[in-house]
């Protein structure tokens, strides 16, 4: 139960009291009018038996009612204003919060996941602990609050009686907290199913061409239809097992009602019950759980906000990178025994060792698989190695602050993420407080200025969903500008390898260019033939660094840079016929 | 029949799209409002056993012990019961909704399999999933919970008012009153909220802030690399914040209507206690009277505590009504119109395919993407595709295969109109091998099998050997059956579209598009792949899109797409000779070709 508390409130129970106090304060004030009520009928009652009746005394019982009923608009109004209220509150921190965290973690545990996942984390997730931490939640606390103060008072007014009401509340707990750990394990059999479910969709939409091109709607659709049938009959399934148990528990609830009548008939014509009482507990013993009966049929929602809150919570706890360092004015980057592998997976880099000077062009080449885009992912600090370490100056990265390092790479990556905002602050991600002339300037270095100029608002022309699409080529000379912008003394580079069509090539090219004047710069080269002017080509294979030097020195060799560059000089000149 | 098909909204239209009989519903809601009336048993059982208390005390008459005990128990077996029955509808109702469910995604599924191709783009397979999966889950909980207990509730409300009015309507009326009050402050702030267009902005709010988080995680390392904080990236910090005061401000607004509607509901006692007492005054010696007022005290505030739930029927509804319209909107689409008549369709002549003054726009109002396109590809010939991105040439591919129809003029293969033959007899005339491959979650024997289902082992060896793919999936652990993708291996690019046409080569068919068929390869398998290519295209009729203009160079036919219109054609001699786009281009990319990172300083120097 504490974990459950824990997770809802993503670790800070606390944020609870106020919500509970308040519910459970306007829970009682609902309860209050009916022990008027049963003055009310006491004094009828007695009427009946003695012949005097306080007409006066019966009004001010009504008085009190009324009084009670000013007193739950008051309640209710704090309760329902602080609740929402804070519960908003604190999913936007929490989410604030969050964004902050994810931005300090590896880019690798970022890219191990589903971007989808994350996000999802980022919204439902909150939004559920957010309706569980505002309603569910304080509603049940409050509620189960309330039903053991009143049975606590009802007990000492007559045992027998209150123990008649009381005795299904801790069965009903205890099936409650049963049912959690049964609610877990179905819950994961439908996840997977969902899972499968949303593969399979995927795959009939993004394989459409493909899967019509070669006949096989019939197959493809029922291998959806077994997807969809089979997460189906895993909900059935689900509601069969929760289902029964939900309703037991609201049953054995709500059975105090019952048992009492059955009990009191028994002790007041026994005599040792008088019918005042009876009527005491006949009347306020079937509102206590009124209140709990009505926030338990939400249990299950409840039970799957846990698992959100957890969720957010394994995020949360996930390390950020550590090192708070100087970045050193050295820009030297070396290599030392480097060993990296993705997760548990097979290492991916075996003790790699290399020195990149200052101010030197280093391309790293090899088949696709053999580590070159690891290495460059190493030195933007997306992940650190296993083992060894990567320095820049005499640093170990890890022990420079992610921020200082990142101010001193510049990278252009062929996947380039454009933000749905205008082209001048896309741009001015490479340095906050540039002006409007830097802006332009670094567009025009990066071949840019001329087709941003043809865009409908020009340098305000909004990019992304809703705005206007770009190509794949002009997009990457976004990017350059950007990295031009930012001016930093180390370029990383990775070539495109899709073909662009040859105007925006020779564009990029030149561009690319500029960008890497005087810099330090490591590129990832598909086609040899645009590094063979490299200060240094590491040819790599297989993990390991297995050729070095210059383009003449590695043709020479007559290894395995030798035989790519004649492989492609031959595909080059290729042409069809 | 087609009238009544256009005409039926919510609930019925839902159910008459996934097909399933209504039947187990309605049992569901008729079960549930027997559970939610005996579920008042208990109460009656106490009002029983009060009046025979009250009888007792004031004739004096001796306690009839055995009539309250009979009541005692039928209290406790009228709420046992009452539970039995609130399972079975619930079983009920979640079978019946899972199943509607699944049936709507299927319907919706099969649709969109009927559909032009070019509908199901990356863009709109977002919205499609969101349909499918979001908002389809909706409607369950709908079905399952909040209509039968809606249908129950009211059901029980209208019985016991009955009841209540031919007891004393007096009493009734005070029990009514603050019931109606609660519901009519609700209903005020519900009408202040859709005139402030509340509704929508909550929606919008939503969907801006949905978009923005999704946003920051894929842009992370742009973020990372430029060092913007959270705060520094201003649309979501901003975003966050002011779906926090949006949503505060919609509690403000919602708050009084709430309040005032659960206290009324709540206090139902209060009102009745009053009205009570008059009357009572008026005759103190009236038992019955008594009985009666006492049979309103305790079923007038077990009635009004059902009540409770039917606050947020009507939301939902307008949430189960905006899902279905989604739905609505996939199934309006139209299928490509295909002729029936199997086998009846013209005859092909040859495999020649020629565009007759073809226009494409991909809306009816649109800009133009293709204006007055007229050629002819000959058979066993290449014909190629050129120029600048955006120009046209993927939509002219795209037609061919029929992924839209044209807007205007048309496109024969074989003399024959393609709108003519069926989808089937199409796409056997066809294969493609496309910039991105599509592979599925399968072996890998199976995917290169989908160029001929049935094919043996060794013919789609042959066919891998052909591609030159065989080697690398020799080497993979299982060899041809190893699965790719989920829990499978994952292959490169350059081997994705290896396996592309090792399928392509399989399933041997007499025309041939090719777009931008060897876009991933790398040094090491672009040579490879090549080989592949030039295998595969041998006799065929073949369509060609390449950005290397070196590739394309000996086609038959080079045509030079520029803004939706061929601008030149030709061979590659002689649209040099032209002095066109086409030799810009060509200059351009032996430019390309020749270039390398950092010479800059040589070229100065030179």
């Amino acid at each position: 139960m504490k974990q459950l508390l824990n997770a809802i409130t993503i670790g800070e129970p606390k944020r609870l009291v106020k919500p509970v106090v308040w519910n459970a304060l306007a829970n009682l004030s609902h309860l209050l009018p009916f022990i008027c009520l049963v003055a009310i009928v006491d004094e009828i009652y007695a009427y009946y038996l003695t012949g005097s009746l306080d007409i006066h005394g019966l009004w001010i019982r009504w008085g009190v009612m009324l009084a009670c009923f000013g007193l739950s608009w008051l309640l209710e109004n704090i309760a329902c204003k602080l609740t929402y209220r804070d519960g908003f509150m604190a999913s936007a921190d929490g989410r604030i919060k969050l964004a902050e965290h994810i931005r300090k973690l590896p880019l690798g545990v970022l890219m191990g996941k589903q971007s989808g996942e994350i996000g999802n984390t980022m919204m439902n997730d909150f939004s559920r602990t957010e309706s569980a931490m505002t309603h569910v939640l304080p509603q049940i606390i409050s509620g189960a609050l309330v039903a053991v103060l009143a049975s606590v008072a009802l007990i000492a007014a007559d045992w027998r009686m209150g123990l008649a009401m009381f005795a299904g509340f801790p069965l009903a707990l205890g099936i409650m907290l049963g049912m959690r750990g049964l609610e877990r394990r179905l819950d994961r059999g439908l996840a997977a199913a969902r899972v499968q479910q949303t593969a399979k969709l995927e795959e009939y939409l993004g394989g459409m061409r493909v899967i019509k091109a070669y006949h096989m709607q019939g197959d493809h659709f029922a291998k959806l239809q077994e997807a969809c049938t089979v997460y189906r009959d895993a909900c059935i399934r689900v509601e069969r097992g929760v289902g029964p148990l939900n309703l037991l528990a609201a049953a054995l609830l709500r059975s105090g009602l019952a048992l009492m009548t059955l009990v009191g008939v028994f002790l007041v014509s026994g005599g040792s019950l008088a019918v005042p009482e009876f009527a005491l507990f006949l009347l306020v013993g079937t509102r206590v759980f009124d209140p709990l009966a009505v926030a338990i049929m939400n249990y299950s929602e409840l039970v799957m906000s846990g698992m959100a809150g957890e969720r957010i919570e394994a995020l949360m706890h996930t390390p950020e990178m550590d090192g708070s360092g100087e970045a050193p004015e050295d820009q030297e980057i070396t290599f030392e025994h480097v060993r990296f592998g993705y997760g548990d997976k097979e290492s991916v880099l075996w003790d790699v060792n290399a020195r990149l000077a200052p101010g030197t062009m280093t391309a790293l080449v090899g088949p696709s698989g053999s580590g070159k885009s690891t290495m460059l992912k190493l030195m933007a600090r997306f992940y650190d190695p296993t083992a060894g370490r990567v320095c820049f100056g005499d640093v170990d990265a890890r022990t420079i602050a992610p921020e200082k390092l990142m101010a001193q790479i510049s990278v252009v990556f062929q996947d380039v993420y454009l933000f749905q905002d205008s082209v001048a602050n896309n741009i001015r991600y490479g340095k906050a407080d540039a002006t409007q002339a830097e802006i332009e300037n670094a567009a025009r270095l990066a071949n840019c200025y001329d087709f941003i100029m043809q865009l409908s608002d020009g340098f305000e022309t909004m990019i992304g969903e809703g705005g206007s699409t770009l190509s794949g080529g002009e997009k990457q000379r976004i990017a350059i500008a950007r990295a031009i912008l930012k001016n930093a003394p180390v370029v990383l580079l990775d070539e495109a390898t899709s073909s662009l069509d040859p105007e925006n090539e020779a564009a990029i090219q030149e561009a690319i260019g500029r960008l890497v004047q005087g810099r330090t710069v490591v590129v990832i080269a598909h086609r040899l033939k645009t590094v063979r002017s490299a200060d240094q080509i590491l040819v790599l294979d297989q993990g390991q660094i297995v050729e070095r030097g210059s383009h003449q020195s590695l043709l020479a060799q007559n290894g395995l840079y030798a035989r790519l560059w004649h492989l492609q000089t031959e595909s080059e000149g290729w042409r069809i016929q | 029949m087609k009238q009544t098909t256009k005409t039926k909204q919510g609930i019925p239209r839902l159910l008459e799209i996934s097909g399933e009989k209504p039947s187990p519903f309605v049992a569901s809601i008729l079960l549930s409002t027997l559970g939610t009336l005996c579920q008042l048993v208990p109460f009656l059982a106490v009002y029983q056993v009060m009046a025979a208390l009250l009888a007792h005390a004031a004739t004096g008459a001796a306690i009839d012990t055995a009539a309250m005990l009979r009541w005692a128990l039928v209290g406790l077996a009228g709420m046992a019961s009452g539970y039995v029955l609130a399972y079975l509808s619930g079983m009920l109702a979640h079978t019946f909704a899972y199943r509607v469910i699944c049936g709507v995604r299927l319907k919706v599924a099969a649709h969109i399999g009927r559909l032009p191709l070019g509908y199901v783009t990356n863009n709109a397979i977002g919205k499609i999933k969101q349909v499918l999966e979001a908002d389809v889950e909706q409607i369950e909980a709908f079905l399952a919970h909040q209509l039968p207990d809606f249908v129950s509730t009211v059901v029980m409300l209208e019985g016991l008012f009955v009841i209540m009015f031919s007891q004393n309507v007096w009493l009734a009326l005070a029990c009514l009153l603050p019931i109606v009050v609660g519901f009519g402050c609700q209903l005020v702030v519900m009408l202040k909220i859709l005139k402030s267009g509340g509704l929508k902005e909550n929606f919008d709010a939503l969907e801006k802030i949905n978009a923005s988080s999704i946003q920051y995680v894929q842009g992370m390392p742009s973020i990372k690399i430029f060092g913007q904080t959270v705060k520094s990236f201003r649309k979501f910090y901003d975003d966050i914040v002011s779906y926090r005061d949006f949503t505060t401000r919609m509690t403000e607004m919602i708050r009084p209507g709430y309040v005032c509607f659960r206290v009324f509901v709540l206090s139902v006692a209060t009102f009745i206690v009053p009205v009570g007492l008059l009357l009572f005054l008026r005759q103190p010696a009236d038992v019955a009277f008594v009985t009666t007022f006492l049979f309103f005290l305790i079923l007038g505030p077990a009635a009004a505590t059902p009540t409770l739930k039917l606050r947020s029927f009507s939301e939902s509804m307008n949430v189960i009504g905006e899902g279905v319209r989604r739905v609505d909107a996939v199934l309006a689409e139209k299928p490509l119109p295909e002729p029936r008549a199997e086998g009846a369709h013209p005859q092909m002549q040859g495999r020649d395919i020629a565009f007759h003054n073809v226009s494409f726009a991909y809306e009816a109002e649109g800009r133009p993407v293709l204006d007055d396109v007229s050629f002819v590809a000959k058979q066993g010939e290449i014909t190629a595709l050129v120029g600048p991105s955006g120009a046209g040439k993927s939509t002219i591919a795209a037609l061919i295969s029929r992924f839209w129809d044209v807007t205007g003029g048309s496109i024969e293969i074989g003399g024959v109109d393609i709108r003519a033959l069926p989808m089937e007899a199409l796409m056997a005339e066809m294969s493609f091998v496309f910039q991105e491959s599509v592979l599925f979650s399968d072996t890998i024997f199976n995917n290169i099998a989908l160029g001929a289902p049935g094919a043996s082992q060794a013919q789609v060896e042959a066919a891998a050997k052909a591609a030159q793919c065989h080697d690398f999936i020799r080497a993979l652990p299982d060899g041809y059956q190893t699965r790719i993708g989920d829990g499978g291996v994952y292959l490169s690019g350059g081997e994705q579209q290896r396996l592309a046409i090792a399928r392509a080569i399989l399933k041997n068919a007499p025309i041939l598009v090719l777009d931008e068929a060897t876009a991933f390869a790398d040094a090491e398998n672009e040579h490879a792949m090549q080989q592949a290519l030039a295998a595969l295209i041998k006799d065929k009729t073949v369509i060609m899109i390449a950005h290397r203009l070196k590739t394309i160079a000996g086609a038959a036919q080079i045509l030079v797409v520029n803004e939706g219109r061929i601008c030149e054609r030709g061979t590659h001699d002689a649209l040099l000779k032209q002095q066109g786009l086409y030799a810009s281009l060509w200059a351009a990319s032996s430019d390309a070709a020749s270039w390398t990172i950092g010479n800059a300083k040589e070229e100065e120097a030179q």
